[in-house]
């Protein structure tokens, strides 16, 4: 089959398709810089989706459950190597996405007898300043998106995940108007929330490719947060402990949600 | 199929959160190997272990108190004198060593990541057990260099366990990795058996057993065995009254461990010691 060139084609773009609806109902995840570091959330999982990587690294995740612990512990193998022979400081997520986990799953997903990795990841790496935090999102094919700290685009202090492409652009949209890199916890949470929302929104009603009404997304909110959990995490930008992530008990939230 | 140049395979070690097996299955940890050598049959003769310092660690109200000093030796010459033996090896761990240094801050090293990666890849702490463990299992794979004449470590290990009731544990161990849990007291290296005799004097027939100190009286416990160690141990630094030298002394506590400050030692020096 791979020796005749169109069959190929029509073999990975079947493959992508499949994957594609598989993923389309993954919960969305957010990752917002701001003053103090990083903060990454989701609501009401049944398994973790947000995970601690090294020091100054996280990783959310939507996928199947095998894939993302296969690719988290590669990631957190290398890293933990790199920091171990070298040092934490050597420890880069640029590298680690782009020289080892991207061609891993591209080549994955091009070997049409192979399996490919279901998942798509979001990793965020904090920086000494707001201006230095890294958010990468990487696809099943390896594809890699860049928010933040890049040469070409306007940098943008978010980065979201999401199970459509639609979603997350909705989700995008409404960052882009709202969230500030110099915002505070409260801000940072209470955007995060509504992003994530709006995203979940669009994925039960995939017709709608407009930002809801404000009310709607609010109630829309405290509907879910009535029977399901907040998972967040930090990575911190205290430059006083090496180790910067820390997760979030959900009761530690609440209190600051604005209704 | 050619294997990506990333093994992403299924007998990685993250799935049991073993770092030094990883470390090994990249050819990072050299373990020595346990050989017949010329002087087989007497390893008396070239096994010396020296483990010039001195490292004490006792219970006090507070938590546990980990001291040393800041000498380091290469047979009659001191080669530093502002050495830190007291290592932080997460928030609520400290390894102090007596020993060769190269062997034990690489052991430290690894101790550090072993404990990060185990609660990274697994999604929970390790226990106090698992990591008291880990530290005997570093010093018996060391083993080998120790026969050799090099690379000896004696440790003390302090830690503050969570479950299943809060409480401060100290251990100690010896050169092939066994490890004994101190009910009270802990001490190590060349000077060990003065500081050995005062914490055991403190302790019985002292105004107050140790593990009723406050810190301020801990650590003026500390400073006067560290300097009695110093009085007839040459590879024990004490306190450096010239120089303004003084040991490191760490406090672990249920919130974590703390650094007791130079100024704060020096007072206490000062007032009790000097």
């Amino acid at each position: 089959m791979i020796e005749e060139p169109y069959r190929w084609v029509e073999a990975i773009a079947n493959r992508r398709e499949y994957i594609e609806a598989q993923l389309a109902s993954g919960s969305p995840i957010t990752a917002l810089g701001y003053r103090d570091g990083i903060l990454f959330l989701t609501i009401g999982q049944t398994r973790q989706k947000i995970f601690e990587i090294y020091d100054r690294i996280a990783m959310g995740a939507i996928g199947h459950p095998g894939d993302i612990e296969r690719l988290r512990m590669a990631a957190i193998e290398l890293a933990s190597t790199e920091g171990f022979t070298r040092s934490a400081a050597d420890v880069s997520l640029r590298r680690l996405v782009h020289y080892s986990l991207s061609p891993v799953m591209k080549s994955a997903f091009e070997q049409v007898y192979g399996p490919p990795y279901l998942a798509r990841m979001l990793f965020a790496e904090v920086g000494e300043r707001p201006s230095e935090d890294l958010f990468l999102r990487v696809e099943y094919d390896g594809e890699i998106a860049t928010k933040g700290a890049t040469y070409a685009q306007v940098r943008q202090d978010f980065a979201v995940l999401s199970g459509t492409r639609q979603s997350g652009e909705l989700m995008e949209a409404f960052l882009k108007s709202q969230h500030a890199a110099d915002a505070s916890f409260e801000a940072t949470l209470n955007s995060a929330l509504e992003a994530w929302s709006i995203g979940h929104m669009s994925l039960q009603d995939s017709d709608s490719n407009e930002l809801p009404e404000r009310t709607a997304v609010v109630k829309y909110r405290q509907e879910q947060l009535a029977n399901r959990g907040i998972e967040a995490a930090l990575l911190e930008r205290d430059a006083s402990r090496a180790i910067r992530f820390r997760s979030l008990p959900d009761t530690e939230l609440r209190s600051l949600i604005n209704d | 199929m050619e294997r990506s140049p990333v093994a992403v395979d299924q007998n990685f070690s993250g799935a049991t959160g073993d770092f030094p097996a990883l470390l090994r299955s990249k050819g990072l940890l050299a373990s020595a190997v346990i050989a017949p050598t010329q002087d087989a049959g007497t390893p008396q003769k070239v096994w010396q272990p020296t483990e010039a310092t001195t490292i004490l660690a006792f219970k006090f109200l507070g938590g546990v108190l980990v001291a040393g000093d800041r000498r380091a030796t290469a047979g009659n010459t001191v080669v530093y004198d502002r050495a830190d033996k007291v290592l932080e090896i997460d928030r609520h761990s400290i390894m102090a060593i007596a020993g060769v240094p190269a062997t034990a801050w690489e052991m430290a090293r690894v101790l550090e990541h072993s404990f990060q990666y185990f609660r990274r890849t697994q999604l929970q702490e390790m226990s106090v057990d698992g990591k008291v463990r880990a530290l005997s299992k570093l010093l018996r794979d060391n083993f080998g260099f120790v026969m050799q004449g090099v690379g000896v470590v004696v440790p003390i290990f302090a830690t503050y366990d969570s479950h299943p009731k809060p409480e401060p544990r100290l251990y100690f161990y010896d050169a092939m990795g066994a490890q004994f849990e101190a009910t009270d007291y802990a001490a190590t290296g060349s000077g060990s058996p003065a500081v050995r005799g005062i914490l055991y004097y403190e302790n019985n027939w002292g105004a107050k057993p140790l593990h009723k100190l406050i810190e301020d009286e801990a650590v003026s416990i500390a400073l006067r065995a560290l300097d009695t160690a110093a009085e007839s141990d040459t590879s024990t630094g004490g306190v450096d009254r010239m120089g303004r030298i003084y040991p490191i002394i760490k406090i672990v506590s249920r919130e974590g461990i703390t650094t007791f400050p130079e100024n704060k030692i020096a007072a206490v020096f000062k007032e009790t010691v000097a």
